[in-house]
């Protein structure tokens, strides 16, 4: 799930209008962000699920520690703090909820790859509720929150200012983006 | 590449936008109405 994430940031900021944007879309990715170096790395893994060659919703991801529940919140307090320091406690927590919230999401569409503890020990077990095994069924669920997550942005953005032409061009903006990233995950680029 | 792309756009692109918006600032008191 990619477009999802950004969807529910936008609603977040619906909610939280003092909360940065880009912060928010920040947030909802960074355990993604972590995952790259660590993938590249070859700590953590994604492979094609058995029975398929990948693609959208195909894959498992072996990501132990990036997406582990510990390694989420953990991940969610080293995001807050700068927060914390540079726009205060409201903004901070709101930020690491949204951090957390990218595993939450997470956990409705992968498969059971998502583990507790860090390093997947054995004997604690991974979780997922698997709604990637019906594709169709998951990037509807993410077209969903990205067209929830606009139209809540377009609400909160008309009512900052008379003048809708910033407030058309941003959240215009921000469908497009969601159209084009469903899109090239559809398309398993 | 979806994700790098999902990056670009909403991270920088959208959010340049969004910042044009009069919002509150994240310091700026709350107002009760």
């Amino acid at each position: 799930m990619i477009a999802g994430h950004f969807g529910l940031a936008a609603a977040v900021k619906a909610r939280e209008p003092r909360v940065p944007l880009w912060a928010l879309m920040l947030a909802t990715q960074w355990l993604d962000v972590v995952f790259v170096p660590l993938y590249l790395a070859h700590v953590e893994r994604l492979v094609p699920a058995p029975g398929t060659a990948g693609g959208y919703g195909n894959a498992v991801i072996h990501a132990d520690y990036t997406h582990s529940l510990v390694g989420a919140v953990a991940l969610a307090v080293l995001f807050a703090l700068p927060a914390l320091w540079r726009w205060g406690r409201r903004s901070a927590l709101v930020l690491g909820a949204v951090v957390l919230s990218h595993w939450v999401l997470d956990l409705v569409v992968h498969r059971h790859d998502m583990p507790l503890l860090p390093g997947a020990p054995a004997g604690f077990p991974s979780v997922g509720l698997g709604l990637w095994r019906q594709p169709a069924a998951a990037a509807i669920a993410e077209l969903a929150l990205v067209l929830w997550g606009t139209y809540g942005y377009w609400r909160a953005a008309i009512a900052t200012t008379r003048a809708r032409g910033p407030a058309r061009v941003a959240t215009g903006a921000l469908l497009v983006s969601g159209f084009v990233t469903l899109g090239l995950d559809l398309l398993g680029t | 590449m979806a994700f790098f792309v999902g990056l670009l756009l909403f991270v920088v692109i959208v959010g340049r936008l969004d910042a044009r918006l009069p919002w509150p600032r994240p310091r700026d008191p709350e107002v009760r109405s």
